[in-house]
């Protein structure tokens, strides 16, 4: 899993996820990013990158899987 | 044999078998090869196919009907693997006949088909994917054919309570009309369903776990003209959002399957009123025939040893598993036949017991395996958290629109036989070979299965054009050359064929149809090992 920069408009990606929540429930944001996950998930489509992030998102939330 | 019609009022009217006073009452003493306990889909299947490999054995079952008395159809849909082994039976044409087939199947959210599938493309098999059929009728056609049977002796009204484990054989305790006795085999195979007594006389050890989720079954009869298909609603309005099932089989019955809150009172949601509005809301009609009804939760089960000492476990005894991909019966059945010819090859000596350890470590994997698969379909139909119902709404909605997110919309992952990959008998390979059709050495129309009928437990040895044939040891297995002569082997032909093989390969195919090695221009030595090995000598040593 890349963990460099690699985003080629850092600043521009990150304005553009604020201006698409712009106006938004958290439901709604909610619902926004679980939808963005998916997309890219299947963008990615590599079964091993994709189970090291979502172990990775797991442990910066609340640790390892299990642990609570 | 009458054809039962759905009875007024509910219900099914069932044949009834007679019983008649064991030999054992009788003062004779016995000794069976093998006894099985319990006449539904496994314990049936297990018989049928021991006595058609000519090995004797005695069924005992504690009714004297099919089905479960009282209730209805249980299992419905039968999958080609199973097909395939109901064909080598010989009770295929029968369902076919009764059955309804079928291969498409659609994925509903709301009136939306997200997405549908026809599972005939690129199936090489003489079966098609699927024939829905309601259990009974399979039951009640496998013991017709065990009655036609001479290896094959049925004890209806013979209870089981009890077994005790010996050196050399089992001995079962028995109750019957006439009283109780004692009944000794060398071989127990035990499919007397979720509850089994002899599990629980041996002690052994399974984990189990029952789920919050509930449904109700509604087996009906109307006259709105619906399409021979497998639909599934992820969630359905008319169902308050939940899930939905809709299925036909014989008869002109349809089951419905309405998934309900969870924890729902089983006597609320099966309350006549309650149901009749349910069926009003799904198919637009009041005009409806109720069959059976049947509210359900369901529960995992798994037993750690599917063998113990002289016993085996088939079917529910050993697994059990939500309903949804229909994994519950056609691995029974699968199991059965596993069992049967290794049973079969170690009685004829063609084996070493060892071969019998196989049984545990192949079909406990595949029981492992469908209730992990089937597990995860719940997760999806029945999510446990709001984030996980959030998510699930996620994929439904992207599902929509992109033809990737359908992939990840699960109600329902339909039975496949189970790969042998890791098995101690393969050498290479360990995936089920479809039933091609061929046209057999004597140019009659048949299919692979044909090669694999008749006494003992054969293998079956396919030769591609380029390689030698092999000398093997006669009765162990049949050797044919694919589509050309190869010495003085007989030739089957068949343009299928060449999608299972290629020039200068062997195949080595087991009695169940399961690929034990595919071998590239083997010496004679190479496909003698296989053999060995696929009839459990490693193990052996």
């Amino acid at each position: 899993m890349k963990t460099d920069p690699n985003i080629p408009d850092a600043d521009g990606f990150y304005e553009a996820i604020i201006a698409a929540n712009e106006g938004l429930s958290d439901a709604e944001s909610d619902a926004f990013l679980l939808r963005f996950a998916l997309l890219l998930a299947n963008e990615i489509g590599d079964q091993q990158l994709l189970l090291e992030a979502i172990r990775t998102a797991r442990e910066l939330v609340a640790g390892a899987a299990g642990s609570r | 044999m009458t054809e039962p019609v759905p009875a007024a009022g509910g219900g099914y009217a069932l044949p009834v078998f007679p019983y008649r006073r064991p030999a054992e009452l009788q003062g004779e003493r016995r000794r069976h090869k093998v006894a099985v306990v319990g006449g539904g889909l496994s314990g049936l299947t297990a018989a049928c196919d021991l006595a058609g490999r000519g090995i004797p054995v005695v069924l005992v079952d504690e009714d004297d009907t099919v089905g479960v008395r009282g209730a209805s159809s249980r299992g419905i849909v039968y999958a080609q693997k199973t097909l395939e082994i109901f064909d080598r039976l010989g009770i295929y044409p029968r369902i076919a006949e009764k059955g309804v087939t079928w291969s498409v199947g659609k994925v509903l959210a709301d009136d939306d088909v997200l997405y549908s599938f026809d599972a005939a493309r690129g199936s090489l098999s003489k079966q098609p994917p699927f024939i829905n059929l309601q259990q009974f009728y399979i039951e009640w056609y496998l013991v017709d054919r065990l009655m036609e049977l001479p290896a094959a002796e049925l004890r209806w009204r013979n209870r089981v309570t009890g077994i005790a484990l010996h050196e050399d054989h089992a001995a079962l305790a028995v109750e019957t009309p006439d009283g109780a006795y004692t009944l000794e085999a060398e071989w127990v195979i035990d499919a007397s369903g979720l509850a089994s007594r002899i599990r629980g006389a041996l002690g052994a050890r399974m984990t189990a776990e029952q789920g919050e989720d509930r449904w109700c079954i509604s087996d009906v009869r109307f006259k709105k003209p619906l399409p021979a298909e497998r639909w599934t609603w992820a969630k359905a309005a008319f169902n308050d959002g939940r899930a939905v099932w809709q299925h036909p089989m014989a008869d002109g019955v349809w089951r419905l399957d309405y998934q309900m809150g969870p924890n729902a009172d089983p006597q609320l949601i099966a309350d006549p009123e309650t149901v009749r509005d349910r069926l009003r809301r799904h198919l637009g009609t009041s005009e409806v025939e109720i069959v059976w009804v049947g509210p359900y939760g369901y529960r995992t089960q798994l037993m750690e040893h599917f063998r113990q000492g002289r016993v085996f476990f088939v079917g529910d005894v050993a697994h059990v598993m939500n309903p949804f991909g229909a994994r519950g019966g056609n691995s029974g059945v699968q199991d059965a036949e596993n069992i049967a010819w290794k049973l079969a090859a170690v009685l004829r000596g063609a084996a070493p017991e060892a071969l019998l350890d196989s049984y545990d470590e192949e079909r406990r994997a595949a029981g492992a395996h469908n209730i992990h698969v089937t597990t995860r379909t719940i997760r999806f139909l029945a999510p446990r958290s709001p984030f996980e119902h959030r998510f699930r709404d996620a994929v439904l909605d992207l599902a929509r629109r992109y033809p990737f997110a359908r992939a990840l919309v699960n109600t329902g992952r339909l039975s496949v036989p189970f790969e042998y990959r890791a098995s101690s008998l393969t050498t290479g390979g360990g995936g089920a070979v479809p039933n091609l059709p061929i046209t057999l050495p004597d140019g009659g129309d048949g299919a692979l299965s044909d090669l694999l009928r008749g006494d003992g437990a054969s293998f079956l040895v396919l030769c591609f054009p380029g390689v030698a044939a092999p000398e093997l040891p006669a009765g162990l297995a049949r050797c044919f050359a694919c589509n050309g002569a190869i010495g003085g082997l007989p030739v089957i032909r068949g343009a299928a064929l060449k999608r299972i093989g290629s020039a200068g390969e062997v195949l080595v195919i087991r009695p169940d149809q399961h690929l034990a090695a595919r071998l590239v221009n083997p010496a004679a030595s190479a496909v003698r090992a296989a053999l060995d090995k696929a009839l459990g000598k490693e193990i052996a040593r």
